[in-house]
């Protein structure tokens, strides 16, 4: 999922430029199919109807995947694993560096200089390695980060849990067995909220509640590579780092939710300091466990943590970002209900999927179910936790995101959806407070305006964030840095624009070179370097529009005759053009334009 | 005697054919050791009372210059890049290491037969000229503490690896309340029951090793704490226990579940003759029930093998250790990277505890099997603590609550044999590896419970009705106490050791 609000909201002033610019290209490339034979559909028009049957299929596809809805219900319950922002290892005060945190690679900022993160088996302690005569050393501090995710998930937690070892042969497990918490979870009966903006599917209406049935403490294995035919590496840097396991119920039913819980449990996650990364760098990694029934059906046998009357489920395994949790579970559900129809019968196995694949494959059925031997550990002493570091913890813990979405889109701030949630969401709550400081030097310079200008200014700011930041660090392919721009330059940028005195074209300029190191104070950029509006005289743009308005006269019929007011906006852009650079503002060349096409 | 000279003998009555050590002390350091510890004797100043001596270490406890092979053909030429925290601490104490010991494949069995370096021989014989068992799974150590070759010697003791060997080669053998000795670098079979032992020719040598490793150590995550350290002392002395011994007699428990039918006439003999002399001493003796003694057996050999299969799934050649020669699985395609290498370095019987313990935590048996004899396991620790009158302080208070039910059993120590029948005749072991269990009887009880007990042997004379037995025969007797109240129960012990009992005095008794 990349973000899109970056790429459209880089354009969301420019929007009738790049469209005259991509009509210029088509003009050419007309040009030369004039050589090419006659024959040959226009690409114009090609692309239009491929445009057309994308869409006549997508609706097909729609329509096909409705119907089978309303015949069969979808089941699914999600498992996350995610890496705990830990100092050290679960077990061993082995210390944890930095590039190894993400599974898939290093994140970015560390760079190549990192030390011995890089360096296999550079970070393992004797219990690690599982050497003989080596016991472990419950490090307490990694608890933290694991109670303020539960705290976070509204769980439960348990005044004493236990820690036992699920057995397992395979090399990346030194010990043999991984040591989790099955019998006796730290935390139980939690909930996460779905609401319309996290993406849950419009069948689902506004609100969803899937409800988490517990979270466990667990150890990660080593990381295993194989060179065929008959070579494998082994680092166990990655061995015994702190885990925890989010285990829903089997409470949702559309492919989108699945992914919408997801996205919103990494988001909780991140939010309360819990992970330091997310999917993308292989800190959170997803299993799916997905059954189907006939609608009205309820004969069926299968129960799952207490839910009964469901179908027979598959599990597929080790799903690496949203997406492929929600095609998975769109083409799994697809393979049972051609089973079923066919006649067939779904069988108990885990699968796995590859992205971009469009099937899931079989990696193991019951007959290779591993029977893992859940014994507790003999070594480790329970885990008891005191209300008293719950009740500290829970003091602590930062606001959720859906406090955050609350606020964002409340009075004070007036935010609308599409702006909040990405702001939330962006650099880990960097981009947030970024905002909020902006937010806060506005009010202060303007500390005498009222409500009304207040709550435009928090808009103007949340818009000038998201959208004209967002779209410079797009471009450059910059990540996030608070210092790129100040908010406090941002501020006094904004302020100037909603006052009026430059226009949003100049704003635009001026955040363009702050961006490229310019360190100026605003006031005193826009004064050496004569930016400031000093606006047009109502002669003056009737002047500029009347020229654009003689030069293009079917344009202009065109708006009177069909009505198309879009292309007032094309004449706003010449205006701007031939006006004096930084002094056309155009809601004012727009008005005197309206006033001359339309009402004469 | 200097310390050299002590050591120099030791060295001198070292007989391979015993096959006590699997690593034998190699020259070296070790006697500019004994000399520097031998002028601190001079000069008054030693380290401790083992400064300069040599301490026999069992091959399953970790050291770092000599290899550590746990018996085991997967370890054979394994040497461990740590010090056990006991071997840390004898060597601070001014010991020296006398090598590495003989045993069962990580301490499984009860004979010491079942090494990758071949059996233990008992330093004493049948008078038929046979070579005894020299009790197992510590047959080593107590081989070598009774054959002279080291002053005394660690073992581990998880069902009675060390009281059975000792009673088997007439040494003292001392198995702590759990969790009073650190495990750190001792490799486990099965964690919850696993405890360092003692050796020693008598039990004043045994109380001073003790002494040095009865501390708590942060890297045993089972090592008692400090603070319940210290709550249990201050029980133990405060009164009405304080005075055991010193100023009072001892109530001494005799739990009726132990005259089983199995028990040899001339062990029963001895602890019939034990008991007489202690009544005679003053204390008195009182009959207790400890009825889920009869399950105890079969809840260990459920538990033991159950944490063994877990705890030996790390042994894959991966890391450490002898990997098999050639492709390593079984040539199937979805063959374990190291399935060979498992399937040759253990031996028989290890074998066998595992698939037993792999099969009692399996879904389908797991409740019949592991949940029972964990039920069992309490049930037995509630018993233990029914009939003591020191409480066990760590036990929960459902257990505390069975107390009311036994008002009248206010006992102070156990006794009874630590094994049905003397050593037998290695040649007479018999195939099935149920008849090594039931050796196991006596001593299982107390490792369930997590209870201090130690083994002295007795020396009856005169006439006995035991036809096959000697005419002075040497039996191991068994003293358990209540959790933490481990100086009593060697204080007993030392009581009956090498008491020679005439046979006579049992009938004046009567």
């Amino acid at each position: 999922m990349l973000r899109p609000w970056r790429v459209s909201g880089a354009f969301r002033f420019y929007s009738y430029r790049p469209l005259i610019r991509s009509a210029q290209f088509f003009d050419s490339s007309r040009a030369l199919q004039t050589s090419v034979p006659t024959d040959r559909v226009p690409l114009r028009k090609q692309l239009k109807q491929d445009a057309k049957g994308l869409k006549a299929q997508k609706k097909l596809r729609k329509e096909a995947e409705e119907a089978s809805r309303q015949k069969w219900e979808l089941t699914v319950g999600v498992e996350i694993h995610a890496q705990l922002d830990t100092e050290t290892k679960l077990f061993s005060r082995q210390s944890i560096p930095i590039a190894d945190e993400g599974g898939f690679g290093s994140p970015p900022g560390t760079g190549a200089a990192t030390s011995t993160s890089d360096i296999p088996n550079s970070n393992v302690s004797l219990f690690d390695l599982a050497f003989p005569g080596s016991q472990p050393e419950f490090q307490a501090a990694t608890l933290l980060p694991a109670l303020r995710a539960a705290i976070a998930l509204k769980c439960q937690i348990q005044p004493v849990s236990r820690f036992d070892r699920k057995h397992y042969f395979y090399q990346d497990q030194p010990a043999g067995y991984q040591i989790t918490q099955y019998y006796e979870p730290f935390a139980r009966h939690g909930y996460v909220d779905l609401f319309d903006y996290d993406g849950i599917a419009p069948e689902d209406g506004d609100r969803v509640r899937v409800d988490i049935k517990q979270v466990q403490l667990e150890q990660d294995t080593a990381k295993s590579q194989e060179y065929p035919p008959s070579t494998q590496l082994l680092d166990f840097n990655r061995v015994s780092h702190p885990l925890i396991e989010i285990i829903t119920m089997p409470q949702i039913h559309t492919p989108a939710t699945a992914a919408a819980c997801v996205r919103k449990l990494q988001a909780i996650l991140q939010s309360c300091g819990a992970v330091t990364t997310g999917m993308e760098l292989g800190g959170l990694r997803a299993d799916v466990n997905v059954s189907i029934r006939r609608r009205g059906e309820t004969a069926e046998l299968c129960q799952y943590n207490g839910v009964s009357g469901l179908g027979q489920r598959t599990e597929i395994k080790n799903l690496s970002s949203f997406k492929a949790v929600e095609d998975a579970i769109i083409a799994e559900k697809n393979r049972q209900i051609a089973v079923l129809e066919s006649g067939g019968v779904v069988e108990g196995e885990t699968r796995g999927w590859t992205i971009g694949s469009t099937e899931t494959r079989k990696l193991r059925g019951k007959e290779g179910a591993v029977d893992y031997r859940y014994m507790p550990d003999p070594d480790i002493p329970p885990l008891r936790i005191g209300e008293d570091l719950i009740s500290q913890l829970s003091g602590d813990l930062p606001a959720s995101p859906d406090s955050l979405v609350a606020l964002l889109v409340g009075p004070e701030y007036g935010l609308p959806i599409d702006d909040a949630k990405p702001l939330i969401e962006l650099d880990d709550g960097a981009r947030l407070e970024y905002y909020q400081d902006v937010v806060d030097i506005l009010r202060e310079i303007q500390v005498d305006s009222n409500a009304q200008i207040h709550a435009t200014l928090a808009r103007m700011a949340g818009n000038w964030v998201l959208h004209e930041l967002g779209g410079l660090l797009t471009k450059t392919d910059r990540a996030w840095d608070a210092d790129i721009v100040p908010a406090q330059s941002l501020a006094h940028l904004v302020d100037q624009l909603q006052q009026k005195r430059i226009t949003g074209s100049t704003a635009k300029l001026v955040l363009a070179s702050v961006f490229d190191g310019d360190r100026r104070p605003i006031p005193q950029l826009l004064e050496e370097d004569g930016l400031l509006l000093r606006p047009l005289s109502r002669e003056e743009y009737v002047a500029l529009a009347e020229a654009a308005i003689a030069l293009n006269p079917q344009m202009v019929e065109q708006i009177r005759q069909k009505n198309q007011r879009g292309k007032l906006g094309w004449f706003v852009g010449q205006m701007m053009r031939t006006g004096e650079k930084g002094r056309v503002e155009a809601p004012k060349a727009e008005e005197i334009l309206r006033e001359l096409i339309l009402e004469k | 005697m200097s310390l050299l000279r002590e050591a120099e003998r030791c060295i001198a009555n070292h007989i391979p054919s015993l096959n006590a050590f699997i690593t034998p002390l190699r020259a070296g350091q070790w006697l500019d050791r004994v000399r520097e510890a031998d002028r601190r004797k001079e000069q008054g100043k030693p380290t401790s009372a083992v400064d300069g001596r040599l301490i026999a270490i069992k091959d399953n406890i970790c050291t770092r210059d000599v290899p550590t092979t746990c018996g085991s053909g997967t370890l054979d030429h394994f040497t461990s890049p740590f010090n056990a925290t006991v071997v840390e601490q004898l060597e601070a104490a001014g010991a020296v290491i006398a090598g590495k010991t003989n045993l069962d494949e990580f301490g499984m069995g009860s004979h010491s037969v079942h090494s990758h370096f071949g059996p233990v021989k008992n330093s004493r014989c049948h008078r038929s000229g046979q070579d005894l068992s020299a009790g197992g799974s510590s047959g080593g150590s107590a081989v070598a503490v009774a054959a002279d070759q080291c002053y005394v010697a660690l073992g581990t003791d998880t069902g009675g690896s060390v009281r059975l060997p000792a009673a088997y080669t007439g040494t003292v053998g001392f198995k702590p309340s759990y969790g009073l000795i650190s495990r750190w670098g001792v490799v486990a079979y099965a964690n919850s029951l696993d405890t360092v032992g003692i050796l020693g020719r008598n039990t004043a040598s045994v109380r001073d090793i003790f002494a040095i490793l009865n501390q708590h150590d942060a890297r045993d995550p089972t090592s008692l704490s400090p603070s319940s350290r210290s709550r249990i002392t201050s029980h133990i002395q405060a009164p009405p226990l304080a005075s055991r011994l010193s100023s009072s007699p001892i109530r001494i428990g005799v739990p009726i579940e132990y005259n089983i039918s199995e028990l040899s006439p001339s062990v029963r003999h001895a602890w019939l003759l034990t008991l007489s002399h202690l009544r005679e001493q003053g204390h008195t003796i009182h009959t207790v029930s400890l009825p889920a003694t009869k399950h105890a057996l079969s809840a260990y050999y459920v538990l033991a093998p159950a944490e063994a299969s877990s705890n030996l799934a790390k042994y894959d050649g991966v890391r450490y250790g002898t990997r098999t020669e050639g492709p390593d699985s079984d040539r199937r395609p979805d063959g374990y990277l190291y399935a060979n290498t498992r399937g040759n370095g253990f031996g028989p019987e290890v074998q066998r505890r595992i698939l037993l313990g792999t099969y009692s935590l399996s879904a389908d048996a797991m409740d019949n099997y592991f949940i029972q004899a964990q039920r069992v396991r309490r049930l037995v620790q509630q018993d233990f603590n029914a009939v003591f009158a020191a409480q066990h302080l760590l036990a929960t208070a459902q257990a505390q609550d069975a107390k009311g039910r036994q008002e009248l059993a206010d006992v102070d120590v156990l006794i009874c044999p630590t094994a049905p029948s003397p050593p037998p005749l290695l040649s007479k072991l018999g195939s099935s590896p149920l008849d090594a269990y039931v050796n196991d009887v006596f001593t299982v009880p107390a490792s369930l419970a997590g209870l201090p007990a130690i083994s002295v042997p007795v020396t009856v004379t005169g006439t006995t009705q035991d036809a096959d037995a000697d005419a002075a025969e040497v039996v191991g007797i068994q003293v358990l106490g209540q959790y933490g109240d481990d100086m009593l129960v060697m204080q007993v012990g030392e009581l009956l050791e090498g008491k020679k009992l005439d046979a006579s005095c049992l009938h004046q008794a009567h």
